[in-house]
C-alpha cells in the first residue's frame, strides 16, 4: 500500500508540473494566506517583547512619581519633591524597598579632549539597583560619596566616547559648567534607545548631594523612583505612596495632588493589552486571506474537474474506482496546498525578518509556528479540496465521457 | 470458438428519465466467447446504450445481464467498476487517450488501476506497445501522434489489462480508410493473439464483413441478426 500512496502523490506532482499556470494559481492564495498569517504572528510577538524589553530597561517593580513644579493646580501651590518625601515614604510605607531621587538637567560638560552638552543626573546609589543597571568598568558611587558630596561621577558610553574617545575615562576628571571637577568612577553598560528614541547612555550620574551643593536644586528632585518588594505589591504600593505624599506635602482635602504616578508595568500591561488586541485583528485578517487561499484551490479544483470530465470519464470507463479517482484529486490538492503553503512560510518568513530587521526585533518566527502555519495551510486546502474531489469520484462514467 | 456465453443479455430495457420511449425495448441478445459481434443501426437506435451497458458503464432500468455467467445487471458503481477493470476493455471513435500522459502511461493506467507494481506494469505495457508497432513511441504525447497511431495506442491501453470482453464505438470512425483498415486489422490480430470477444459498433458495413455477427437494432428493438460472410473467420 506504501508503494501505491507514493505513486498516487508522485502522479499528482507531475499533473502539477504539467499544468504549471493552474498549479501557480492554485498556490498563490494559499502562499499568501500563510504568509500574512506568519508575517502578523512574527509582527504581533516581535512588537510585544519589545515592549517588554522597553519594560525592562525602566525597572521592572518601580513606580516613578514626578513633582508637578511649574504646573501649578488651582486650589493650592505644588510643593517640591524633597529628601523629607523620600524619607516619609521610606518610614510609612510597607510595600517600598528603597526610593531613590533623581534630578536631571543638561549641563555643558568638557574633558581634556573634548566638549560635550549632556544630561547630569544627581541621585543616589541604588539608581544603578533600581534600573538594573551593570557597570561596564569602574564603580558607582556609595553611600560615604554621598555623605562627603565627593566630586565623583559614574558616566554612560555614549558620554564616554564623546569625552574620550577611545581612551579609558575612568580616573579622568571632567568639568560640569565652570566650576564643579569631577573625578569619573565607573562607565555604566550600554543600554541603547528606548523606543521614543532618546539615548539612554547619554548619561552623568552624579550623588544628589553634590548636586544640590555645587549646581544646585532650586526645585526640588525631578522624580522619585520606588522600588516595591515584589512584582505582585505593584499596585498595593501605588495606592499606599498616595496619602504619604500628601501628608509630607501637607496637602489638604480639598487640595489635588501635587505629584504624578505611574509604572512601567502598568504602561507596558497596557502597550501589551492593546498589541494583543492588534495582533488578534491581524491574525484575524490573515486567517481570512487563507480562507480565501482555500476557497482559491477549492474553484481551481473544480475548474480541474470540469475541464478533466472527459478525462474522468476516461480513466472510470477504464476502470478506476471512484475511490480512486477521488484519492487522486485529493493528492492533487495535497500537492497544491502543501507547495502553496511552503511558499507562504518562506514568504513570511522573509517578511518578518525583514520587519524584524528594520525594527531591530530579535528574531520571532519559531520553527514550530512555521511548520504549524504550513500544516494549517495544508489542512485548509485539503478540507477545500474535498468537494471537488467528491464531485470528481461521483461522476457517471457514460457522461464523463460525453462531455465536450 | 469455445461454444461458450460470455454475454447472456435478455429483456434489457433502458429508459432516461425525461425521455417518452425507451431508449432500449426488452433487447435479448447471446454473444459467444471468442465471437466478434458488429453492432448496427441508424443513429438513436440504442447501438451505443447497448453497448454501454454490455461494457458496465451502465446498468439497465429492466432485465438481466449475465456477464461470463455472473448477473451484473445491479453492481454498485464500484463494482461495476471493478468488472470494467478486469473483464472490459474499450476503443473509442475519438481515441479518448489522457492528452498529458505518455504513451507508455496511458497504456500502463488499466494495471496501475488493478495495483499492479510500476516494474510489471511498464513490462506488460511496453510488451502490447511494441505489439501495436508504438515501441519507438513511449514517450511521445497524444498530439504527437497521428489518428492511426493514436488509435494503435487506445488499443494497447485496451487490452493491456486482459480483458476478456472488448467493446469498439465505431473505432475507425475518425481514420482514413487506409488507416480504418490497418485499425481494423489490429483489432483482429488481437483477437487472435489473445482469446478476446470483439463487439464492434459501426454502420460501416465494410468493418461488419469482418465479423462473425452482426447485430442490427432499430428504435431499441434487434431487428436482425444476420451471419455475415466472415471474411476474417
Amino acid at each position: 500500500m506504501q508503494r501505491t500512496r507514493s505513486e498516487v502523490v508522485g502522479r499528482a506532482v507531475r499533473t502539477a508540473v504539467r499544468n504549471p499556470g493552474r498549479t501557480i494559481l492554485t498556490m498563490l492564495g494559499l502562499a499568501i494566506g500563510v504568509g500574512a498569517f506568519l508575517a502578523m504572528v512574527s509582527f504581533g510577538t516581535g512588537a510585544r517583547s519589545s515592549v517588554m524589553e522597553q519594560f525592562e530597561i525602566l525597572g521592572t517593580r518601580v513606580v516613578y512619581i514626578w513633582g508637578n513644579m511649574g504646573r501649578r493646580n488651582f486650589g493650592g501651590s505644588a510643593r517640591p519633591l524633597t529628601d523629607a518625601d523620600v524619607e516619609a515614604l521610606l518610614r510609612d510605607s510597607l510595600t517600598i524597598e528603597r526610593v531613590v531621587p533623581r534630578i536631571t538637567e543638561v549641563r555643558n560638560v568638557k574633558s581634556a579632549f573634548a566638549r560635550y552638552p549632556t544630561k547630569v543626573t544627581g541621585t543616589m546609589p541604588d539608581f544603578v539597583h533600581i534600573r538594573e543597571w551593570p557597570m561596564l568598568t569602574g564603580g558607582m558611587f556609595d553611600q560615604t560619596d554621598l555623605r562627603q558630596r565627593a566630586k565623583v561621577a559614574v558616566i554612560g558610553t555614549t558620554v564616554a566616547r564623546e569625552l574620550f574617545g577611545r581612551r579609558d575615562p575612568v580616573g579622568q576628571t571632567i568639568t560640569i559648567g565652570s566650576n564643579l571637577p569631577l573625578r569619573i568612577i565607573g562607565v555604566l553598560v550600554a543600554k541603547g534607545e528606548q523606543t521614543t528614541g532618546e539615548d539612554m547612555d547619554d548619561i552623568i550620574l552624579i550623588p544628589a548631594t553634590t548636586y544640590q551643593a555645587f549646581l544646585g536644586m532650586p526645585t526640588g528632585y525631578h522624580e522619585l523612583m520606588l522600588q516595591v518588594r515584589d512584582l505582585s505589591l505593584l499596585q498595593t504600593a501605588m495606592v499606599e505612596a498616595i496619602p504619604i505624599m500628601r501628608r509630607s506635602h501637607r496637602l489638604a482635602d480639598i487640595e489635588e495632588d501635587d505629584f504624578r504616578m505611574a509604572s512601567p508595568a502598568q504602561a507596558a500591561e497596557l502597550a501589551r493589552f492593546v498589541s494583543n488586541i492588534l495582533t488578534g485583528l491581524l491574525v484575524g485578517i490573515a486567517a481570512v486571506s487563507l480562507l480565501v487561499g482555500g476557497i482559491g484551490v477549492m474553484n481551481i479544483q473544480l475548474v480541474s474537474v470540469a475541464e478533466r470530465t472527459q478525462e474522468i470519464g476516461v480513466r472510470s470507463a477504464i476502470g478506476a474506482s471512484p475511490s480512486q479517482i477521488m484519492v487522486q484529486f485529493l493528492a492533487e490538492a495535497v500537492v497544491l496546498s502543501l507547495t502553496g503553503s511552503l511558499a507562504g512560510v518562506g514568504l513570511g518568513w522573509l517578511a518578518s525578518t525583514l520587519v524584524a530587521e528594520a525594527m531591530s526585533w530579535s528574531g520571532t518566527l519559531s520553527p514550530l509556528t512555521m511548520a504549524g502555519a504550513a500544516a494549517f495551510g495544508t489542512s485548509v486546502g485539503v478540507a477545500f479540496g474535498y468537494l471537488p474531489a467528491k464531485r470528481a469520484a461521483q461522476l457517471e462514467p457514460i457522461d464523463a465521457l460525453r462531455h465536450e | 470458438m469455445s461454444g461458450f456465453s460470455i454475454v447472456e443479455a435478455s429483456g434489457i430495457s433502458k429508459v432516461f428519465p425525461n425521455m417518452t420511449s425507451p431508449v432500449l425495448d426488452g433487447v435479448s441478445i447471446e454473444i459467444e466467447s471468442g465471437e466478434i459481434i458488429a453492432l448496427m443501426g441508424p443513429s438513436g437506435s440504442g447501438k451505443s446504450t447497448l453497448m454501454n451497458i454490455l461494457g458496465c458503464l451502465d446498468g439497465p432500468t429492466a432485465g438481466t445481464y449475465l456477464l461470463g455467467g455472473r448477473d451484473v445487471s445491479t453492481l454498485t458503481a464500484r463494482e461495476r467498476a471493478w468488472v470494467r477493470l478486469h473483464y472490459i476493455g474499450f476503443v473509442f471513435q475519438s481515441f479518448h487517450l489522457i492528452g498529458d500522459h505518455t504513451v507508455l502511461e496511458n497504456v500502463t493506467l488499466p494495471l496501475y488501476y488493478a495495483g499492479l507494481d510500476r516494474h510489471e506494469r511498464e513490462a506488460r505495457a511496453v510488451e502490447v506497445i511494441e505489439r501495436v508497432g508504438l515501441g519507438h513511441r513511449l514517450g511521445h504525447r497524444p498530439a504527437q501522434l497521428s489518428g492511426g497511431e493514436k488509435q494503435r495506442v487506445a488499443i494497447a491501453r485496451a487490452v493491456s489489462g486482459q480483458p476478456r470482453l472488448l467493446l469498439a464505438d465505431e473505432p475507425t470512425g475518425a481514420l482514413d480508410t487506409r488507416t480504418g483498415a490497418e485499425v481494423m486489422e489490429l483489432l483482429l490480430e488481437m483477437h487472435d493473439a489473445r482469446a478476446l470477444t470483439l463487439v464492434i459498433v459501426t454502420h460501416d458495413p465494410e468493418i461488419a464483413a469482418y465479423c462473425h455477427r452482426q447485430i442490427f437494432l432499430r428504435d431499441g428493438k434487434v431487428v436482425s441478426e444476420g451471419r455475415g460472410h466472415a471474411a476474417h473467420a
